[in-house]
């Protein structure tokens, strides 16, 4: 195609204003597309890097000691809280206002979880019970899906996904599959340690997370509630949100928010620091305490920020770049025209009338490339955007501005050189072949 | 035939040197287009690397512990198979031992670390104060903090009963308080040193977390061989780390390389087009050249010398700014220093040498083709 | 056929068509050796085809070409480039010099691509045409007549059998007009063989024959 068109444009007697035109839409369509990834890149890393899963742990205020007591090896630190975690819980009807705070729409996932001790044969065993794929209708109208799959992707899951529409129906972990002789589609019976309640449960998928969660078995919310004896209520849950990358506000107001400025809060305030968001969930649900996760939300900001960083000096290279190649064709074509130009000069023209219609004339010529180019940026950060993440990169508009401004700025400053040259051109001296 | 040559090389030297805006224009064309080859390759085949040390960010990737998960280890066991550990991608390996204790009748948790290398392995830990520099300092999780009212400066007095079931008491002094959000927020966390001299029991380790800059399956490898060399030991992948990084790195690689190669195709077209634009302004020359009973094929051999040269001498000069502009960029994204890979040099320079030839032949054999007779006669 | 031989230029029934346009038809011309030829004419009456036609920078439509007994009809692209190499010396309006090249340099470049460069004798060439202390300036730092002196000097420095002038002064000044005639007329007299095309009878007085063009057609040899 290139060649095609370079062939083309050679053989018109207009061949040097297509090849501008090519060289501005290449630059244009460049910019744009860097531009569009630039503007969207944090919002799609940040979407990848929920791989990692919650960032923020909700638990009732009295529990706070207890951590995350099922997320890491090596934890033997919780007997003594086992009695805390009995008088403290969260009303699950209470959840929904997560997804109502001012970063409402920042909240990509969140799932509550209840544990309770069950008796199969002689071995005694955490049941945990969570949403899987729960339907909330709020208050404002909206409709919310959400459930704790999509915040553990590094499960490796084999069969049925658990779902609310079946309340049996349960995942176990490999080891205790193992141990029990369980397998996807057979049915086992769990006894309540405390109440003796007796439930057949089918096993719906065996499930590996690496990690303390392989020795247990996850089940419907309403499932666990029942079996624990606590209808209604939940002892944590996790919550999933996009945040911007800490910086040093963030970390101060992390301290305490009350030794910030007033106009130090608004900004901290609205802005999606995971510690406002923590804030705002405290905020509207009284009687919680939300801790976020430190390893994730770092690391996030961390990858977030050099991510953005190299994207943000590629674009800045690849605008240099372009601007530098045009800016020479747009010199090298002015030049070329020194006899036409010193005609024009010799017929009567100023310097200045000369200076705007060889400016006009490559601005139409920019323009027509630039739109071109545009549109061919639409199209290359799509690409990008599905070759990479699987979703199209969508330009913001706050491009075409930019975009303009660099057409505008690119042209002229490439013009300058060679206007010098046309002001100095005397007429004589390019009429008789110097 | 050597007298002509010398003049061959004269001519192109003279034009070269006497039209020294426009080849000024043609060179920093070639060069941009090199030194945007030259960084663009050298950060493509470096950012994978300097992003899975960004990564490491995350934490551990691998822990060790007793096979079964059940009893301790000693340091001598820990370190044979930490030997098994690839020294240049290794972050930190930082040993752990979980102690209970107690401070004024009230149980808590003590682990004992090495600071040095917990930085390393946990660098996401939130330290509002200092880290301990010294024996007898230590942090305090910060739920404990809150429930007992700790703050920086302050002492306490940790005590317990060891294996043996001999009482041991020592007094700390908190230099800091961590909280990460996890279980460490509800422990004490001491030097691994002071804990052995607190208890008088030394080389008991319930587990320790290395962190390295390999991927999954590499980890899976490492894995395996402390299985089949130490059944003693069990080298576990942290696969909630491991594979979330395999997925977001290999997304970000692939867009790293993507927006390179686009950048580095359309920078080729902009080098490309200057070159055409440079040789399509001596259409007359070339005109005059056959005119004179020149051959094609000579007229274009040394058209296209002159692009060599340009490519050549574009291509070093893209090399060096390149390699400066690298470094730049690792420096200010990567607060690190750029492992210089020399032999990328002369093929910056073969390429930037080869797409300037390229460049060059179609309008030379176009302007070639003409018949003097039209380029020469007119305006 | 011993005719021929002894004419250095025949031209026979030659017609030069562009689409709809004759620009020459049935020419006829023979030109011996050491001749000086003018060719005149109107702007449009076809004389520069027909010099390109003779410099071997174009081909005649219809009609044979003979130059120095060869018939340029019959030759390929690649061998009428050796004639222009070997025979023809070829002097243009606008002079055509290489900008980045010397006066002298500019000379070498035709013996380059004729044989061997050899810049004792290019220097000679320039001493010809009086230009030997000006051998190393370059063509911006020389005046129109000096480069058209340049020209000349690079257009016999191969000693050709015919030398094309199209337009000789036509960018020239009048004292340099007839330092250019001088040197014409050096030549002539030294056995040269010369064609000049122009519009200027002043020109074209200088020759030993002129021969007037109209729309393609010879319409007067004298």
């Amino acid at each position: 195609m290139f060649w095609k068109m370079v062939a083309g444009a050679l053989r018109r007697q207009k061949g040097k204003h297509v090849m501008i035109a090519f060289t501005v839409g290449l630059g244009v369509s460049l910019a744009t597309a860097m531009l569009g990834v630039m503007f969207d890149i944090g919002d799609k890393v940040n979407q990848e890097l929920k791989a990692y899963g919650a960032n923020l742990n909700v638990i009732p205020r009295g529990a706070s000691l207890l951590g995350d007591k099922y997320q890491l090896a090596g934890d033997d630190g919780g007997e003594a809280a086992e009695e805390v975690l009995a008088a403290n819980y969260i009303r699950e009807d209470e959840l929904y206002k997560i997804k109502m705070i001012f970063w409402a729409y920042n909240i990509v996932d969140f799932s509550p979880y209840l544990t309770a001790r069950v008796k199969v044969g002689n071995e005694e065993i955490n049941l945990v019970g969570a949403w899987f794929n729960k339907h909330l209708s709020l208050p404002t109208g909206d409709e919310v899906d959400t459930g704790m799959a999509s915040m553990k992707s590094w499960w490796k899951i084999e069969g049925q996904p658990v779902d609310e529409a079946f309340p049996d129906g349960v995942m176990v972990g490999r080891n205790l599959a193992g141990k029990l002789k369980l397998a996807p589609g057979s049915t086992f019976e769990a006894a309540a340690a405390d109440s003796g309640l007796v439930k057949t449960l089918t096993v719906r998928s065996v499930f590996s997370s690496g990690g303390e969660e392989d020795d247990e078995i996850f089940a419907p919310l309403a499932l666990a509630q029942e079996l624990a004896g606590k209808p209604g209520l939940v002892q944590r849950v996790e919550v999933s949100a996009l945040t911007t990358p800490e910086n040093d506000l963030a970390r101060k107001a992390a301290q305490n928010p009350d030794h910030l400025s007033r106009q130090e809060w608004d900004t901290w305030y609205c802005t999606a620091y995971i510690s406002s968001i923590a804030y705002q969930i405290e905020e509207i649900m009284p009687g919680v305490r939300v801790k976020p996760v430190m390893r994730v939300a770092e690391s996030e900001g961390t990858i977030l920020h050099k991510t953005q960083l190299m994207i943000v000096l590629l674009t800045i290279l690849t605008l240099l770049c372009s601007a530098l190649a045009i800016s020479n064709l747009v010199t090298a074509n002015i030049m070329e025209r020194s006899v036409e130009i010193g005609l024009m000069k010799a017929l009567g023209a100023t310097n200045l009338s000369v200076s705007l219609l060889v400016l006009t004339e490559m601005l139409i010529v920019a323009f027509m490339g630039g739109v071109c180019g545009y549109l061919a940026g639409l199209g290359l950060a799509r690409f990008i955007g599905l070759a990479v993440f699987g979703t199209s990169v969508e330009v913001k508009t706050v491009v075409i501005p930019i975009t303009v401004l660099m057409i505008l700025a690119v042209t002229l400053l490439g013009s300058l050189p060679s206007l010098r040259s046309i002001l100095h051109l005397r007429p004589t001296e390019v009429l008789h072949g110097r | 035939m050597s007298k002509n040559s010398f003049f061959l090389a004269r001519m192109l030297m003279w034009s070269l040197l006497r039209r020294r805006s426009r080849l000024l224009i043609a060179l920093l064309g070639v060069t941009i287009g090199a030194t945007v080859l030259f960084s663009l390759v050298t950060l493509c085949y470096d950012i994978p690397r300097q992003l899975s040390r960004e990564f490491r960010s995350y934490g551990a990737n691998l822990v060790f512990v007793k096979a079964g998960g059940v009893g301790r280890m000693s340091l001598a066991e820990l370190n044979q198979a930490a030997a098994l550990l690839p020294a240049e991608q290794l972050v930190g390996l930082t040993p752990l031992r979980y102690e209970s204790v107690r401070n004024h009748m009230l149980p808590y948790t003590a682990v004992g670390v090495d600071f040095e290398e917990a930085r390393k392995t946990s660098p996401y830990w939130r330290v509002e104060g200092v880290w301990p520099a010294r024996s007898g300092e230590m942090l305090a999780g910060s739920d404990v903090a809150e429930k007992i009212r700790l703050t920086p400066g302050q002492s306490l007095t940790l005590d317990g009963r060891n294996e043996a079931q001999e009482r041991y008491d020592k007094e700390f002094k908190v230099t800091g308080i961590v909280s990460t959000g996890g279980v460490e927020d509800g422990f004490m966390v001491i030097s691994l040193s002071d804990m052995e001299e607190m208890t008088g029991e030394a080389d008991r380790l319930d587990l320790a977390e290395a962190s390295l800059t390999s991927n999954s399956a590499a980890l899976s490898e490492i894995s395996a061989q402390v299985k089949a060399r130490f059944p003693g030991l069990e080298a576990r992948p942290v696969t909630r780390v491991a594979s979330s990084e395999e997925t977001v790195l290999s997304k970000l690689t692939a867009l790293v390389y993507l927006v390179s190669l686009v950048v580095l195709s359309l920078t080729m077209i902009c080098v490309a087009t200057t070159m055409m634009t440079v040789v399509l302004e001596r259409r007359r020359e070339i005109g005059l050249k056959k005119a004179l009973g020149a051959e094609n094929r000579r007229v274009a051999r040394e058209f296209l010398a002159e692009g060599l040269i340009l490519g050549v001498l574009g291509g070093f000069l893209g090399s060096v700014c390149g390699l400066f502009l690298a470094g730049a960029v690792s420096a200010s994204v990567f607060g690190r220093a750029l492992t210089p890979e020399p032999q990328l040099a002369p093929i910056t320079i073969a390429v930037s040498a080869v797409v300037t030839i390229v460049a060059c032949l179609a309008p030379v054999r176009r302007a070639v083709d003409v018949e003097p007779a039209l380029v020469l006669r007119g305006e | 056929m011993s005719e021929s031989a002894r004419n250095i230029l025949e031209i026979t029934d030659v017609s030069k068509i562009y689409g709809p346009l004759k620009a020459l038809e049935t020419i006829n011309l023979t030109v011996p050796p050491g001749q000086w030829l003018a060719i005149m004419g109107p702007s449009g009456s076809g004389k520069t085809t027909l010099m390109n036609i003779i410099g071997c920078l174009d081909t005649a439509s219809e009609g044979a070409v003979r130059l120095d007994g060869l018939n340029l009809a019959q030759l390929t692209r690649a061998e009428l480039t050796g004639i222009r190499r070997e025979a023809i010396g070829l002097i243009f309006q606008q002079f055509h010099l290489i900008s980045y090249l010397t006066a002298l340099e500019n000379v070498m470049v035709a013996q380059f691509y004729h044989s061997m460069v050899d810049e004792g004798e290019a220097l000679a060439a320039l001493e010809r045409v009086g230009l030997a202390d000006r051998a190393k300036h370059l063509p911006r730092q020389l005046s129109g007549g000096e480069q058209q002196r340049v020209c000349i000097a690079r257009a016999l420095i191969n000693h050709p059998k015919i030398i094309l002038a199209d337009e000789p002064t036509g960018n020239l000044d009048e004292a340099n007009e007839s330092l250019v005639m001088d040197i014409l007329h050096n030549l002539h007299q030294a056995g040269s063989t010369i064609v000049v095309v122009t519009h200027a009878p002043e020109v074209a007085a200088h020759a030993e024959r002129v021969i007037v063009l109209e729309h393609g057609r010879v319409v007067s040899d004298k």
